[in-house]
């Protein structure tokens, strides 16, 4: 499950403890079918309490445990050019 | 520049205290995202793949050292310490915070900015050439019409919910540089028989999925009834572009439908039905609007003779070869800052680097500065006996590559790396390219020419009108690169030629070697990418490109 938050907008994803992490080494990789209705519960609550936006599940690839949309893939790894990482390190 | 009134002042300022309690509401949970993306995205602000981005307009391009410097401190309090150049000639922010974003629309308001219309299903930012009032070959300047045409579009109520977004560009020079037979309604300022000066109106044009040249919807437009007669074609655009179907709601695609004849006279029937001049701009206005963009006080034909003498430099003889272009007025140059070196993206400038232009700008420039949708800057008017030392801050500020132009001066929009809808990245596909021929003397060798990268069918990077073209796409989790080839974005607007199959990155730009290898092995005297492309057509070129000659 994965979302963005609402106020630093930054891509998250929903761990074993059901909280939200913007490091996807936390999050929660289940085909458990309750576990994942627990999921899109503690979601659908934190879009209506405004703690992320925009919540939906995606498929992960079963040997890289990674997502396997690639789009998905990004929002994990980030920009492969961040100028702002180069300028911080200056 | 222009200098806002005081009812522009009232309209941001009572903007920025809209948005405050828009976002404060949002924060609150009064307003869902669903009722909070309009009125956030009427701001300029996004939520991108990674983060909020925010879209800052700068209305035709035309910046203020003051306004550069806030940009500056703007992208340090409240972002990641840089900026982003866009294809209209805005500045993006990839990383701000939502409850900063009021904070953020106060300080640009403190120095006439804001984020109106850098999004959404109204006309947009207008854009216009990035050498306006300096260049020898324009008719005029072409700023107090793009400046009319702001006024007129801010806030238009009638316009604020249109069936698509709806870009306008201007020139007043033969030779395009604002591509304005690729927008919705491209504006060229032009004379008649009589020497009188009007507007030849051209329609119909965009990029995206369905690429179009615009055609001409009127000859000669007397300039008083410039907006009335926009607010006519709008009118008819408002009313019969599709709202079924967003991929063919654009203007482009109702002119093709209707054919330009009959969209011509729907025109007509509804300009005649106006009342034109309850909309009519009078002499006195556009007078007291051109009275801000006087010429700056030039010297009388300074002496350039150190301009000359600093040639003896040879790395300040290439640059000035390539980065300057003809003033109207003796003794000066048009100087362009390129963004492009080849380890960054295309169009990004730190703060440091945009407080370097500004002094540099106050310094040798009358403070003004120019954004390009070529994704790079301009100081409009510099002495040629300061070239020199311009040149040394520019270096300074890791400012003074000299490929302005050249096969490195690469357009490419953000691609995968920073947005929403894109299918591919694009800033790596530029950078390898850029680094492949990263030597100058061979850049020069090759030529003008141009590159132009999209990381979706959106076309925000101009693929369809680059020299070489290059559209991402992504297939089963893999990037790939389609071709085209021979557009040109110039007065001679054409769309490229898809050339097959794509390629990965690491192919594509050995093929891009190749068609350039050919180019150079093929051209006639002093003939351009281009002409050559022209002269033999597609057919060698996509030989070489898929390896098979």
């Amino acid at each position: 499950m994965t979302a963005n938050e609402l106020r630093e907008g930054y891509s998250v994803w929903l761990t074993e403890d059901l909280t939200w992490s913007t490091d996807y080494a936390d999050a929660a990789l289940t085909e458990d079918p309750e576990i994942i209705a627990k999921m899109q519960s503690v979601a659908d609550r934190d879009v209506e309490a405004n703690e992320v936006v925009g919540a939906y599940f995606i498929d992960i690839d079963p040997e890289t445990k990674l997502p396997a949309r690639y789009r998905e893939r990004f929002r994990v790894t980030g920009p492969s050019n961040d100028l702002g990482e180069e300028i911080e390190k200056d | 520049m222009y200098r806002y009134d005081e009812f522009d002042h009232d309209v941001v300022q009572s903007r920025v205290k809209q948005f405050r309690g828009q976002v404060k509401r949002r924060l609150e949970g009064a307003l869902t995202e669903e009722q909070f993306r309009p009125l956030r995205l009427q701001n300029g602000l996004y939520l991108q793949l990674h983060a909020y981005m925010l879209r800052v307009a700068v209305p035709y391009g035309t910046l203020n050292s003051k306004q550069l410097r806030q940009l500056a401190m703007i992208s340090e309090k409240y972002d990641r310490g840089y900026g982003h150049v866009t294809t209209r000639q805005n500045m993006q922010f990839n990383w701000p915070q939502l409850p900063e974003v009021p904070d953020i629309l106060q300080d640009l308001a403190d120095v006439e900015m804001h984020c109106f219309q850098t999004s959404g299903n109204c006309i947009r930012n207008v854009t216009s050439d990035p050498y306006a009032g300096a260049t020898a070959d324009e008719i005029e300047d072409p700023r107090p019409t793009a400046e009319l045409l702001r006024q007129w579009s801010t806030m238009h109520p009638e316009f604020a919910f249109l069936p698509r977004k709806f870009k306008i560009a201007v020139t007043a020079a033969p030779n395009d540089r604002a591509v304005i037979k690729a927008h919705d309604i491209g504006i060229e300022i032009v004379k008649n028989e009589k020497g009188e000066v009007g507007y030849h109106i051209i329609v119909g044009g965009g990029l995206g999925r369905t690429p179009i040249i615009g055609v001409t919807l009127n000859e000669f437009l007397p300039r008083e009834e410039l907006l009335p007669y926009l607010e006519a074609v709008m009118r008819v655009y408002n009313r019969y572009g599709r709202r079924d179907n967003k991929y063919k709601a654009r203007i482009k695609i109702l002119v093709t439908e209707t054919g330009i004849d009959a969209f011509r006279q729907m025109v007509d029937a509804e300009y005649e039905s106006l009342e034109p001049s309850d909309i009519a701009v009078s002499e006195a206005e556009i007078s007291r609007i051109t009275d801000y963009f006087a010429s700056p006080q030039f010297e009388d034909a300074p002496d350039d003779s150190a301009f000359e003498a600093a040639k003896s430099d040879e790395d300040f003889a290439n640059w000035a070869d390539n980065n300057l272009s003809a003033h109207k007025q003796a003794g000066y140059s048009i100087v362009n800052i390129s963004l492009k070196p080849h380890d960054r993206a295309p169009g990004d400038v730190t703060a440091d680097q945009m407080r370097a232009v500004a002094d540099l700008a106050d310094k040798y420039s009358f403070g003004e500065i120019r954004t390009t949708h070529q994704q790079n800057m301009v100081l409009p008017h510099v002495k040629k006996a300061d070239l020199q030392a311009l040149y040394e801050g520019l270096k300074a500020a890791e400012l003074a590559a000299d490929n302005i132009g050249l096969i490195s001066d690469i357009i490419c929009c953000p691609g995968m790396d920073y947005c929403a809808l894109a299918t591919a990245r694009s800033i790596p596909v530029s950078q390898a390219i850029a680094e492949r021929f990263s030597d100058p003397k061979r850049q020069r060798a090759i030529g003008e020419m141009s590159i132009k990268i999209s990381g979706c069918i959106n076309a925000c990077g101009h693929h369809h009108v680059g020299n070489i073209g290059i559209l991402g796409l992504e297939k089963a989790g893999v990037e790939f690169y389609q071709v085209k080839l021979g557009g040109d974005s110039s007065e001679n607007a054409a769309i490229g030629q898809v050339t097959g199959p794509g390629f990965s990155q690491e192919e594509l730009v050995d093929g891009i070697e190749r068609m350039v290898d050919f180019y150079l092995d093929s051209r006639t005297g002093a003939e351009k990418f281009i002409d050559t492309f022209k002269r033999v057509g597609i057919d060698p070129f996509k030989e070489v490109l898929y390896g098979n000659a």
